[in-house]
């Protein structure tokens, strides 16, 4: 296993990060502003910048295919960036929202993207030919807090969607004229608009931070601020799940989870690591770090024993360390998959509140 | 009704400036009803308590001190009146003091390797800290100047370590440290995010 | 040093790291605004259960945990009438000088003596264990403080 690729851009935090399908560009936000690197040698040197908001970017997605670039932000925009041969070029998207959007996602089919919102709905964007504009529909109901996240059924209809009221939902996203009509498959049959597939709440609750559905697209997995994972196996449509799968871990909460394959979870938040879970219908277990230990350079000081008993004495604690022991300095805000193999992830890129992207061997 | 206003001295007060108007707008996110965020409980009554202590305290006595611990967790109180919650936090309390220090953790360790052991777990917690903002000032048994004169001769003299409060506290205390070991901080987390209180 | 001090201070470190898991959160009722929940009070579902860590009937602290932001209120340890002045004149001192303390709210909750706000902002900027380390060192030093003080005042 190779070690771990990190880059410390900058000293602010990065709320979410994108490669380009080729991974030569990557995009980070940064307060106001998108930042692109492009991979100079082994290191990635800033290229351009995105200024178009006027509050703090909250997240940020290149389509693989055509390379437009969604923004979005705290100051209620979405904005769609278009490759040019003299840079990029903003378009306002109509999102008709009066709070901040909060995180937004290119679906596979890239005809359309979701801007989750503190408004409690979620925006489908989708392009109009005869306006020339990107126009948006509503997912209102049952939304009840701020989406915290948004994510994609392989189908391009589908969308799961976590947020602050403590409940994970996938719903219906199909829009006329622009998706072909999905295949039914165990989510639902018929999907008009806003048909609402699913609905899911943990017992301890806790908002949920991330959402992602399986490679398959058959189950769904999210994240609580619980410190929980919940694995969601539905049956068919009306009908209850057949299986609903939470592991309340000792962990502090995860911020983002992505699926590695059918049977893998990984999950990063608070812990400032990543941590992998295994299993299926039957169980999911954590199974332990992604970061192997004793990793080189990172020795303890060495301290002295009155010190060390003192400091234990004084303040309950057994070490005085101003650095971490991983590799992240701070929360992990985003992973995502980077390369993949089959229809396993075999490696992951992280980006964290401390600045830092850094590319994982799963 | 005239648009000009009737200036009564109603109106001219300024309690008005002190409503919260978004609490009157139905759909505000102020109005988000968070008991909608775990299924409904079943009620539990103060008699339900007294008996379900009455047996946990057979089971101590019998030695069986996981058992009594288990039984009590198993059955949280989260629907009932206040006499039935506090009734619940005795019990516990009790269980809590009468197990000896070197068992904690090996009882805590075999409860959380059975099923359902990290939910109660996450009960025990929730007592723990209840128990802990049970305490208020004044009940305390302390005198100004018999303490003033402990102050003198003891840097940081603090009321007595033998004080029933104290006491008490400092047995919650060491079970929230052994807690913790065993099901770690996302424990003391979903203490946190759970709108099930106990 | 105290017995029981040393399991409260540890309580109170690990119940502050699990609340200390902030993020950036944008208000739901002001258009265009972020605000510290715990304050605003605004948004029931994104504010958490207030925990309560007490080592006695005058030494507690308060942890009201939210979303993006997360109020610390001490009481310390006043044990007469000298004390009790102490500690007023002590915290008052303090908070006066709030703005360079970051994370010092101005004025502290009822029932308590001094309350600190921290936000995302700061666990972002500044290094979640530190934080920690700040409260629980300044809970051991308030201490010593005042039984310092009130010996040079005898």
């Amino acid at each position: 296993m190779s070690p771990p690729e990190v880059h410390h851009l900058f000293h602010n935090p990065i709320v979410d990060h994108s490669f380009s399908a080729d991974q030569s560009t990557l995009a980070v936000t940064r307060e106001t502003t998108v930042e692109l690197y492009s991979k100079v040698g082994d290191a990635f040197k800033l290229k351009d910048e995105l200024k178009g908001h006027d509050k703090t970017v909250t997240s940020v997605d290149i389509a693989p295919q055509s390379g437009r670039i969604v923004t979005c932000s705290q100051d209620r925009n979405a904005l769609v960036w278009e490759p040019s041969p003299t840079g990029y070029k903003p378009t306002l998207v109509l999102l008709r929202i009066n709070r901040a959007a909060t995180f937004v996602r290119w679906s596979p089919s890239e005809t359309k993207f979701a801007v989750g919102s503190g408004d409690r709905v979620i925006a489908v964007c989708y392009f109009e030919e005869e306006n020339d504009w990107w126009v948006s529909k509503h997912l209102k109901k049952p939304i009840r807090s701020t989406i915290t996240s948004v994510a994609w059924h392989p189908n391009s209809v589908l969308l799961a969607a976590g947020s602050t009221d403590a409940h994970a939902r996938v719903l219906s996203s199909f829009i006329k004229g622009v998706d072909p009509r999905p295949p039914a498959g165990v989510w639902g049959e018929r999907l008009p608009f806003n048909t609402v597939c699913g609905e899911y709440l943990n017992n301890s609750a806790g908002w949920v931070h991330s959402v992602a559905f399986s490679p398959s697209g058959d189950s769904l997995a999210f994240a609580a601020h619980d410190s929980s994972i919940t694995v969601v196996y539905p049956t068919g449509p009306d009908q209850p799940p057949r299986a609903v799968v939470t592991i309340s871990s000792q962990m502090l909460p995860f911020k983002s989870l992505l699926w590695s394959a059918e049977d893998e979870i990984i999950a990063a938040g608070y812990d400032c690591e990543a941590f992998r879970f295994q299993g299926s219908e039957a169980g999911w277990q954590l199974t332990g770090t992604i970061e192997s230990k004793g990793r080189p350079g990172l020795e303890q000081r060495e301290e002295s024993a009155l010190n060390m008993f003192r400091q234990m004495d004084l303040k309950g604690k057994a070490k005085d360390d101003t650095q971490l022991k991983t590799v992240h300095q701070n929360t992990v805000t985003m992973i995502r998959p980077y390369e993949t193999s089959g229809d396993r992830v075999t490696k992951f890129s992280s980006s964290g509140v401390d600045g830092r992207v850094v590319i994982w061997s799963a | 009704m005239s648009i000009i206003q009737q200036h009564t001295s109603a109106t001219l007060s300024d309690a008005w400036r002190t409503i919260n108007i978004d609490a009157l707008t139905e759909d505000s996110s102020l109005n988000f009803d968070t008991s909608t965020l775990h299924p409904p409980q079943p009620e539990i009554s103060e008699a339900e308590v007294r008996q379900l202590a009455g047996q946990v305290r057979q089971l101590l006595r019998g030695g069986d001190p996981e058992g009594a611990l288990r039984g009590c967790l198993e059955t949280p109180v989260y629907n009932g009146e206040d006499a039935a919650k506090d009734a619940h936090m005795q019990t516990i309390i009790e269980v809590l003091q009468s197990i000896k220090a070197s068992d904690m953790s090996p009882l805590l360790k075999s409860i959380y390797g059975t099923e359902g052991g990290s939910e109660c777990l996450d009960v025990l917690m929730k007592y723990i800290y209840k128990g802990m903002a049970a305490v208020h000032p004044g009940n305390a048994s302390r005198s100004p100047t018999k303490d003033a004169s402990q102050g003198f001769s003891q840097v940081g003299g603090r009321p007595g370590a033998n004080e029933p409060a104290t006491a008490a506290m400092s047995v919650l205390l060491s079970w929230h440290e052994k807690v913790v070991e065993v099901a770690g901080l996302g424990c003391i987390g979903r203490t946190m995010t759970d709108c099930r209180r106990v | 040093m105290s017995q029981s001090l040393r399991p409260y201070l540890q309580c109170v470190r690990s119940s502050l790291t699990a609340a200390l898991t902030l993020s950036n959160f944008a208000s739901q009722t002001a258009e265009r605004h972020n605000v510290p929940e715990i304050e605003a009070q605004s948004s029931p579902e994104v504010l958490l259960t207030p925990l309560t860590i007490a080592r006695n009937e005058n030494e507690r602290v308060l942890i009201e945990p939210s979303i993006n932001s997360v109020r610390i209120s001490i009481k310390i340890k006043q044990a007469d009438e000298i004390e009790h002045i102490l500690v007023h004149k002590f915290t008052r001192f303090l908070t006066q000088r709030a703005e360079s303390f970051f994370i010092l709210r101005r004025k502290p909750i009822k029932g308590y003596d001094i309350t600190f706000l921290i936000t995302n902002f700061h666990t972002e900027e500044m290094l979640k264990h530190k934080l920690v380390d700040f409260i629980i060192q300044f809970m051991e030093e308030v201490d010593k403080e005042i039984s310092e003080m009130k010996l040079f005042f005898d």
